[in-house]
């Protein structure tokens, strides 16, 4: 019977080759790339949110220059600011019942995230009457102590 | 999120996003009803395409600002307009001739578009090769193709932000020409990018942001070797290089009359050990032992601060390749070695020489048949 090489691999096609993102590794996209600001011109819970918008709206732009800022009216409705991300998702605050510093935090906020779902990373904790049975693990009692 | 909404998600991503406060009057005249009209004989059925006219309407200066400043080169491109080009794909002139033939035609990003696939071509081959210079060719071409090709273009458009901002119309596939698709479509903007750091600066600052968003990027490179018969490949190999032949030899086991062996294999020329491999087979083993060993040697690797460029000798000043005046950097080509074994193409002869250039090192004047 002569010798039969076995069949080749899977070919790879080069169209569909990709390379994986590795954003900070050398250039830093921002995530946030717009923000809107909506207000009522009459109703006092946009006070604080018009305030903000007069005073130091221009600081922050002028400070996020890779940010669109848009500011629409929306007459007798509470204030709202809405954040748009590079992955397609949208983030509203509600601005009624803040100050102006609040707000300014709550933009910083905006700008400052990535759009991604907040992901609950803490879960209950055991509370227990017993104590545990293998003990507390330590990271000071292990063979090789971590080295930095 | 269900498979619906992801859906609706991504195909409201690839809709041309028109900002309302560049445009005189919204709802634009076209989309509004008419009443019905008095005095026409014939009723003209009213038709209006949402998608077609976002199209249309030119991205909000303020979108297409801040996305230069996001990717870094607002110093380097002086207005917004040219950002407009380069996001605008040439099939929206056919919109275009069909919708508004009277208007003037907007700049469109082809030229811009086929200029920088050849410089980001020859970024990441100069790169790949100086990188690993064992990498067989077929592996280096699809290296490239992973760091510079379309889905990584494509993808990268999409990390930047530029799908909102990108003017295009889907074209059917023909006969003689494939289908035009929005990956297609936004993957002609970072090329247009290159280009532009090209024309705006020089061909350095180009390699620079080369660099800086495409080949910093992750690429697998062991995924893209395959061996059809990696003994035969190493023991070929190592004949080129002039070193004994390779013996495997078993280095550990457990388990062998069980159900889960594990053999570990070492592959070695002489005295020193070419390569390493495990498996549930004594076969099995030594295959990986000879795959790890090819892939030592073509995955060898410059370090990055010892990597030298050929572009590196272009002058390092302001204008293209022609004009600039600066200082030029030195450049060492590494030494040539033979083509990478082909073991699979024996010649006709069926002989196996080594190859010519480790001949002349050896500084043989006969050579043996």
């Amino acid at each position: 019977m002569p010798f039969r090489l076995p069949p080749p691999t899977r070919p790879l096609l080069r169209a569909q080759l990709r390379s994986r993102p590795a954003n900070g590794h050398v250039a830093f996209i921002p995530q946030c790339r717009k923000l809107v600001f909506e207000f009522c011109n009459r109703w006092p819970s946009s006070a604080n949110t018009r305030t903000f918008l007069t005073n130091h709206l221009e600081e922050f732009a002028r400070a996020n220059p890779h940010v669109e800022i848009v500011v629409k009216q929306r007459t007798q409705k509470e204030p709202i600011v809405r954040g748009f991300y590079l992955n397609d998702r949208d983030k509203v605050i509600a601005l009624n019942g803040f100050e102006v510093t609040g707000i300014a935090k709550k933009v910083q906020l905006l700008l400052d995230s990535s759009g991604a779902k907040i992901k609950p990373l803490k879960r209950r904790t055991v509370e227990s009457t017993t104590e545990a049975a293998r003990g507390i693990w330590s990271g000071l009692h292990v063979e090789e102590p971590f080295k930095i | 999120m269900g498979h619906v909404q992801k859906r609706l998600a991504s195909t409201a991503a690839k809709l041309a996003s028109v900002s309302v406060s560049t445009l005189k009057q919204f709802p634009p005249k076209e989309a509004v009803v008419p009443k019905a009209p008095k005095t026409s004989p014939s009723k003209q059925p009213h038709f209006f395409h949402a998608e077609t006219w976002a199209s249309l309407q030119p991205p909000a200066p303020a979108a297409l600002t801040a996305f230069a400043h996001r990717i870094g080169l607002a110093s380097i491109i002086p207005s917004p307009d040219i950002i407009q080009q380069a996001c605008t794909h040439p099939s929206i002139l056919t919109l275009h001739e069909q919708f508004r033939p009277s208007e003037t035609k907007p700049a469109v990003n082809g030229n811009l578009e086929t200029l920088g696939n050849s410089l980001l071509g020859l970024f990441a081959t100069e790169y790949v090769n100086s990188s690993y210079p064992h990498l067989p060719t077929r592996v280096m071409k699809a290296a490239v193709s992973a760091y510079v090709g379309p889905t990584t273009c494509a993808n990268i458009a999409r990390e930047m932000g530029a799908s909102p901002l990108v003017r295009w119309h889907r074209l059917p596939n023909t006969p003689t020409r494939r289908a035009l698709l929005h990956s297609d479509a936004i993957a002609s903007v970072p090329r247009a990018l290159t280009a532009l750091v090209y024309q705006h600066r020089s061909l350095l600052s180009a390699r620079k942001f080369a660099h800086k968003f495409f080949l910093s990027r992750e690429v697998d490179l062991r995924n893209m070797i395959k061996f059809r018969d990696p003994k035969k490949a190493l023991a070929e190999t190592v004949a080129k290089y002039g070193r004994e032949r390779p013996i495997s030899r078993l280095l550990k086991e457990t388990g062998r009359m069980s159900n889960s062996p594990v053999f570990i294999v070492g592959i070695y020329s002489g005295g020193d050990k070419l390569g390493e491999g495990f498996g549930s087979s004594l076969k099995m083993a030594e295959f990986r032992a000879a795959e790890d060993s090819l892939l030592r040697l073509y995955l060898t690797r410059t370090p990055p601060h010892l990597v030298q460029l050929p572009t590196s000798t272009f002058p390092d000043g302001f204008g293209d390749i022609f004009t600039a005046k600066g200082p030029e950097a030195e450049y060492v080509p590494g030494d040539m070695g033979d083509s990478e074994v082909l073991f699979a193409s024996a010649d006709r002869t069926g002989l196996r020489l080594p190859g010519a250039r480790s001949r002349a090192s050896e500084d043989e004047s006969t050579v043996e048949l």
